[in-house]
């Protein structure tokens, strides 16, 4: 119990951080504007394809929008408290060092939970405005952007463990186009054809590839919502587990190296 | 809070601290701290006294958990000094504390006394009390970002009180402050050592250790040179005299003469004289000069400490 106290004043005093860094209200305010912009560019479109084009292109700032600030504040919050010293005051308090990395990231969960939460509010406004589909299967994609977001914040929080801003910025996008392309290795990998057919000896190299990285592309599914497909519950939960187990091996690892670390 | 320890326990003991990081690209091993033990009791005032680059704050981080020792023990409370009770227990001010800016010291207190699980109304009394104590209450809704060097360092105090602590461990606690913020924080370690407080605290400012300790500790080269009770380690005889007169020129020709070294100060001159006076008050009266003062001078911690930076082999680095 008072464990959980000292996880929520960590976490309450991150989402602090964040609600009163202009860049994070710039930002936000710029993804806001990302949205009705797609209202102008439906404006342009083929008659028809309005609806497509705002709900194309709302589930790409929303996605987009969340990956950014999930990486620039992942990369920044512990550094942050390192650099300015501020860790100083904190670790020699009667707090265990991965309470303060869980507490940092819960925060920032909560903070990216409302920033999707209001992208995806001013989204279904654009998305009625347009007379696009908007339904539980909306719902069920921005849940899923909430899950991706969710687990590279967890990979930027690892990496800002141990690594500056800048290198854990790098690392961490790398990790998110890796993700965002692992299918296609997946593809290859049971394929008749390809690289993996035309050199085996490459084949281990895609086969560790699979099974490090997380496959990113189970989150994103703006094809079926363009199709009309549906998105079963049972789909959404199943991609949360994937999300939270590859969140648990992260932050695992990012308590870890944090527990090891020197703070000179 | 809870007392594991016997009252006669050390509050903090150091077992032959060594601590080596690697520097550099070539990962040039650096020790910067050498085998450094010692022991503070309860209600001590402990000075770790040392120049820039002695090794204090690394020997203090690793106290405080922030850094691991390469070699050697830390006892906190009797025990383990990663224990949650211990910590509970003590106060901590890093040198040059730093503070998230975008909060108010109503706001700061508070996150930190949420950290120790005080109560929300027992927080509130606190946070109003330490912000009246360290000059802080007119300015208690003020974001930190506009606050001067002088006044975080008054937040950083406020902070290692919070939680009513046993033991605090300062780092240059009065580093930053003005002479009457120094003269305000000196008497508020006055009154938390008539509290029974034990305080444990590093500064390269002989003075604030000379008026404030019981006990002192001087580091150099990550070693620690001496150690004990301040009327331990000071010489009690007196060392020289220093004699202040007002003499006429050809009276101070004659004693540059006789190879003394008489420094003017305006319209008076000074002496330092080993050994007996009466030879040199006898010139001095006989030559006509008026004699202002002849006062003994015993050791100060300063001379101790540059007798122990000397003796150690370099004085470049003491401030």
């Amino acid at each position: 119990m008072k464990a959980l106290l000292r996880v929520h004043a960590v976490a309450s005093n991150t989402w602090r951080e964040a609600i009163r860094n202009r860049a994070f209200i710039g930002l936000m305010i710029v993804a806001v504007g990302f949205l009705f912009f797609s209202l102008a560019l439906a404006e342009l479109a083929v008659r028809g394809e309005a609806a497509r084009v705002v709900l194309d292109f709302g589930y790409f700032a929303i996605s987009l929008f969340g990956v950014v600030i999930a990486i620039v504040m992942g990369v920044i919050l512990v550094y942050k408290e390192i650099e300015k010293k501020t860790i100083y005051t904190i670790l020699p308090k009667p707090i265990h060092r991965h309470e303060v990395l869980l507490g940092k990231y819960l925060g920032m969960v909560v903070v990216l939970v409302i920033e999707v939460v209001v992208m995806a509010a001013v989204w279904a406004f654009v998305l009625w405005a347009r007379d696009a589909p908007l339904g539980m299967d909306t719902v069920m994609g921005v849940v899923l952007i909430l899950f991706e977001i969710m687990l590279i914040a967890s990979v930027a929080l690892l990496f800002s463990s141990f690594s500056s801003p800048v290198l854990s910025g790098i690392f961490t996008f790398g990790i998110f186009i890796l993700g965002r392309l692992s299918y296609l290795v997946s593809d290859m990998l049971v394929s008749s054809k390809g690289i993996f057919v035309n050199t085996p000896s490459l084949r281990p190299i895609g086969e560790v590839y699979v099974a490090v990285f997380p496959d990113l592309s189970v989150f994103n599914v703006s094809q079926d919502l363009l199709q009309g497909v549906s998105i079963p519950a049972a789909y959404v939960v199943a991609s949360g587990a994937y999300a939270l187990s590859y969140i648990i091996v992260f932050m695992a690892l990012a308590m870890l190296l944090f527990q090891r670390r020197d703070f000179i | 809070m809870t007392t594991e320890s016997s009252p006669s326990t050390p509050v903090l003991e150091f077992f032959d601290l060594h601590k080596k990081f690697a520097v550099g690209l070539r990962m040039k091993k650096v020790e910067a701290v050498r085998g450094v033990s010692l022991s503070v009791a309860p209600g001590e005032v402990f000075g770790f006294l040392g120049p820039n680059g002695a090794g204090k704050t690394t020997t203090i981080k690793m106290a405080m958990g922030l850094i691991r020792p390469t070699q050697g023990s830390i006892q906190l409370f009797g025990g383990e000094p990663e224990r949650l009770e211990a910590r509970a227990r003590v106060g901590y001010l890093p040198e040059h504390p730093y503070f998230y800016d975008y909060l108010k010291p109503t706001e700061i207190l508070d996150f930190y006394a949420r950290i120790f699980g005080i109560s929300r109304s027992e927080r509130k009394r606190r946070i109003d009390s330490l912000l009246e104590r360290v000059g802080l209450g007119d300015v208690r809704n003020r974001t930190l970002r506009k606050f001067s060097k002088g006044m975080l360092q008054r937040v950083g105090i406020a902070q290692s009180l919070i939680n009513d602590p046993d033991l605090l461990v300062l780092d240059e606690p009065l580093s930053g402050l003005d002479p009457i913020g120094r003269k305000e924080v000196r008497d508020l370690l006055v009154e938390l050592r008539r509290a029974g407080k034990t305080i444990f605290f590093s500064s390269h400012i002989l003075s604030d250790i000379e008026m404030l300790c019981d006990k002192v500790a001087i580091v150099h080269h990550g070693r620690i040179q001496s150690i004990g009770r301040m009327d331990d380690l000071l010489n009690p005889d007196q060392m020289s005299t220093e004699i202040t007169f007002r003499a006429s020129d050809s009276l101070l020709g004659q004693l540059k003469a006789d190879g003394m070294e008489v420094d003017v100060l305006g319209d008076y001159m000074r002496l330092r004289i080993e050994g007996s006076t009466t030879s040199i008050l006898s010139t001095l009266l006989e030559g006509g000069a008026q004699i202002d003062s002849v006062l003994p001078k015993r050791e100060s911690l300063e001379d101790l400490f540059v007798r122990g930076v000397v003796q150690s082999g370099d004085t470049e680095e003491a401030s």
